[in-house]
């Protein structure tokens, strides 16, 4: 065997284990685990439903900042 | 008659009673007008599959709740817990009452996202916080708090930047230092196989430099991010020219870690990377555990914080308005509703009516206030309109003092640990002055730096923090592991240690040592006696004799029949009149009867309770609190320990003596106010000794928040469970033994422990010192050392106990 098999292989599995690592700090950090009950749930109740409901609530956040902007287009300070 | 449940909260009510409503293909039953309407609700908003996710489970009867939502809209509410964002939205923490399952869960963020102008609004199920944000603009909080009250759920606010903000970052950030800290382990654990095998097999050292190479790319995003916390507390222990626990393992990991960079670097030497990222990966971990025990205290608190309203109605020249809890001031006339919550205290100036203070005194029975009576915050007003003049502010209010208490208990409660870790603070002090002269002492002497820093790393590896680090750890690790399979929760390791100092053991009585429900000791009866009527009227009853009264005739008598009773009317304190076929009916203690110009004349130390038929007594029934089974052995068998035990109860002096006296307690203080007892434990703790509190209920929450060491019952109150140390889910006397010698025997363990390691370190560093130790056989003998102390930690399990 040589040095360079054994440092590939090192390097690559330490590298595909610090990718899951990253991911998972991401989702801890991102507040995806703060409930494990739900966390567990959403396996039994994730539909096209939840996806739907996600996707409406985008669009509300997204309307909303549309709102303030026009709203802050229409504000015209004085010179 | 046949039980059916409620199509929406599942509850099983006699079929006669429901409300139902026939359709072709189904027939619905509801047990009252609040579930009716939630499910009408939901169906008409396409909500119904959430009957399927419930499945079987059982909720609350939605209530209707007080017309109380515009305090909602005040500015004084907006202020304390609405956060304003830069784009205009309002955010708010809630606490979702009535949430049963994640069924629950899911209706209501459904609901509240099909709302308009909510923005975000997530549930955590598992302690039923609510973070809303939503746009003033388009939606009031009043509606939003409609909304959820709609389908059958209440909710109140939280102030989530007291404490909870702060936990939550806390534990975040612990739980990623502890995955970075396992991922580094594990797979230098694997390299460090290849290693070891190497090292008794022999390895090229071309091969040796790559696996060093990998594992220090490995230790290092270790050592010094998930060792971050020691480094940062080994600093503030510099700055307070302390040295603690951190320091040594800070101090421990990084030489070992700069030593392996040298041993890699030049190519001679064994690495110790291993050795780094464990030390720092297991120290963490437990650190995480008393993170995660202060978050759920944290959860608790804020419910009852959140339960307390912000306003209340004071009369003022004959208008009512609604005044901040904060701008009440002594003498304000207060007016009390139905259900509400006492905030202030006061004393009653106008109307009468009973008061639920099970939350400070732990007696479920009502009590009966009157023109004149002082009322005590946290109670709950029952049944009648009630006005009182405040005493107090609410600063001063004992339901605040409470909360303040209960704050300060959780932010203070580590105590002991400082103690150990000054400890090993000491030790760490020491090691690191000897490794410093030893390498000074070599290098001046043989003058080669690299011999000399090898011996002192040698010194600092063979005295590592692992036999001292391990020798307390472990064998509390196997004490809890034993306590918890016997039934007994130790929330933190360093429990045991207190537990097993401890030298006064005060116990409650209601719920504790006794079971805390009175039964039938004693009947007399007359010849007329039917207990057909008796069990009828009883049933009629909540309280906790009449309870003790169906018991004893369910179980004396079979197939007893229940009779329709009229004009059933409950007496406060004192019992039930009714009537059957122009027959009277009576039922309750001696007061009742005399007030029907029956004298009874019998009397008992026992509570009594009698029962009449048209102006006769029929039946005399005694009943008492039954003392817990096994409570007098257990006693004395703590007794022989050598502790102290003594009874505090709220109750009065006469029942308390007589259960004293039945389990062999001399020491009593009887009618002891919540505070009282805190103030009990305090003056003891003030002549040295070690408190171990037992309690079930709010009113013994301070006390055991002031105590060394607090066990409460499993099925006690929450907060009591919360600011415990210990927790019994098997309800005997005896576990509280169990706790004892459980701790005893592990504080043993410790003692031996810490007592090898001594001699360990005084045999090994002396060698170490004097150059006759490498680094590597130090490393096996540091092994083999923790290996003892594990060997010897886990003897604790050979205990045996009664069964």
């Amino acid at each position: 065997m040589s040095e360079n098999i054994m440092t590939l292989m090192l390097s690559v599995s330490t590298f595909l284990g610090a990718l899951g690592l990253v991911a998972l700090l991401w989702g801890v950090r991102t507040g995806q685990f703060d409930d494990q009950s739900k966390f567990i749930d959403a396996a039994r109740y994730d539909n096209e439903e939840d996806l739907r409901d996600a996707a409406m609530m985008e669009e509300k956040k997204k309307a909303h900042k549309k709102k303030k902007a026009a709203q802050k287009k229409e504000y015209m300070p004085v010179d | 008659m046949a039980q059916v449940p409620c199509t929406h909260c599942n509850l099983n009510f006699d079929e006669s009673v429901m409300i139902t409503e026939e359709y072709p293909d189904k027939t619905l039953h509801f047990c009252c007008k609040g579930c009716q309407g939630v499910y009408h609700l939901l169906e008409s908003e396409g909500l119904d599959t959430f009957y399927d996710k419930l499945g079987d489970t059982k909720l609350q009867p939605a209530a209707q709740h007080l017309d109380d939502l515009h305090k909602f809209d005040l500015e004084g509410f907006k202020k304390k817990y609405i956060k304003e964002s830069e784009d205009g939205l309002y955010e708010i923490n809630l606490v979702i009452e009535g949430i049963h399952c994640s069924a629950c869960v899911w209706l209501n963020e459904k609901v509240l996202h099909k709302t308009d102008g909510i923005i975000d609004a997530t549930i955590n199920y598992s302690n039923n916080k609510a973070k809303v944000v939503w746009d003033p603009e388009e939606i009031q909080l009043s509606k939003i708090i409609e909304t959820i009250r709609n389908i059958g759920y209440n909710a109140y606010p939280y102030d989530a930047s007291l404490q909870e903000e702060r936990a939550n970052k806390t534990k975040k950030s612990y739980y990623s230092r502890i995955l970075m800290g396992v991922f580094g382990t594990m797979n230098i654990m694997w390299i460090a196989i290849a290693q070891y095998a190497g090292y008794f097999t022999g390895m090229e050292q071309r091969f040796k430099d790559i696996l060093n190479v990998a594992e220090f790319i490995l230790a290092t995003p270790v050592l010094f991010y998930s060792g971050w916390i020691f480094f940062r507390g080994a600093y503030y222990g510099f700055k307070n020219r302390l040295v603690n626990m951190d320091t040594l393992v800070a101090s421990g990991a990084l030489l070992a870690y700069i030593y392996s960079i040298y041993a890699m670097v030049t190519q001679s030497g064994e690495v110790y990377f291993d050795s780094v990222v464990m030390i720092i990966t297991f120290v963490l971990v437990g650190k995480y555990l008393e993170v995660l025990s202060k978050k759920h205290a944290v959860d608790t608190l804020d419910g009852i914080i959140g339960s307390t309203p912000t306003e209340v109605t004071v009369e003022e020249d004959q208008s009512k308005s609604l005044v901040s809890i904060e701008n009440v001031v002594v003498g304000d006339i207060i007016e009390l509703k139905p259900g509400e919550k006492v905030v202030i205290d006061g004393v009653v100036t106008h109307g009468e009516g009973s008061f639920d203070e099970s939350s400070l005194t732990g007696e479920s029975e009502p009590v009966f206030k009157q023109k004149g009576d002082e009322i005590r915050s946290g109670s709950i007003c029952l049944d009648s309109v009630i006005r009182y003049e405040a005493t107090k502010d609410a600063s001063h209010s004992l339901l605040t003092s409470i909360i303040n208490l209960l704050e300060d208990a959780i932010t203070k409660k580590p105590r002991i640990e400082q103690l150990a870790d000054s400890i090993s603070g000491y030790f760490s002090l020491v090691i690191l002055t000897i490794a410093v002269i030893t390498f000074f002492a070599w290098y001046f002497s043989s003058g080669g730096f690299e011999h000399a820093l090898i011996v002192a790393i040698s010194v600092i590896v063979i005295a590592c923090p692992c036999a001292l680090g391990l020798a307390t750890p472990m064998s509390t690790l196997v004490g809890i592991g034993v306590a918890a399979k016997r039934g007994l929760l130790f929330k933190e390791a360093t429990f045991l240690e207190t537990m097993a100092k401890s030298t006064l053991l005060a116990l409650d009585k209601t719920g504790t040592i006794t079971e805390g429900k009175p039964s039938v000791v004693n009947a007399i009866l007359s010849p007329n006696f039917q207990p057909d009527f008796l069990l009828s009227l009883v049933r009629t009853s909540n309280h906790p004799i009449s309870k003790g009264i169906e018991r004893y005739l369910l179980t004396q008598y079979e197939s007893l029949k229940e009779h329709p009773l009229e004009a059933i009317k409950s007496i406060e304190a004192k019992g039930i009149t009714a009537s059957y076929q122009g027959k009277s009916i009576l039922g309750g203690n001696a007061a009742l009867m005399e007030r029907s110009g029956i004298m009874p004349d019998f009397s008992s130390e026992h509570s009594l309770f009698f029962f009449a038929i048209d102006d006769e007594i029929v039946a005399t029934f005694e009943l008492s609190d039954t003392v817990r089974e096994g409570a007098k052995e257990a006693i004395e068998a703590i007794k022989k320990m050598g502790i102290r035990v003594v009874m505090l109860t709220g109750d009065h002096e006469q029942s308390a003596q007589r259960v004293a006296k039945a389990v062999g307690i001399e020491e009593i203080h009887a009618k002891l106010l919540p505070q009282e007892k805190a103030v009990y434990i305090q003056e003891r703790q003030a002549e040295k000794e070690v408190v171990v509190m037992v309690g079930d209920g709010i009113n013994d929450a301070i006390a055991l928040a002031q105590s060394n060491i607090a066990i409460a019952m499993g099925r006690g109150a929450d907060v009591a469970i919360n600011v415990s140390d210990v927790v019994l889910l098997k309800e005997t006397p005896q576990s509280i033994y169990d706790a004892f010698r459980i701790s005893r025997r592990t504080f043993k363990a410790v003692k031996e422990n810490l007592g090898f390691s001594l001699l360990y370190n005084l045999v090994a560093i002396p060698l170490a010192v004097t150059g006759h130790v490498n680094p590597l056989v130090a490393a096996l003998s540091m092994s083999l050392s923790s290996l003892i102390v594990v060997g010897n930690s886990m003897r604790i399990k050979m205990m045996r106990f009664k069964k």
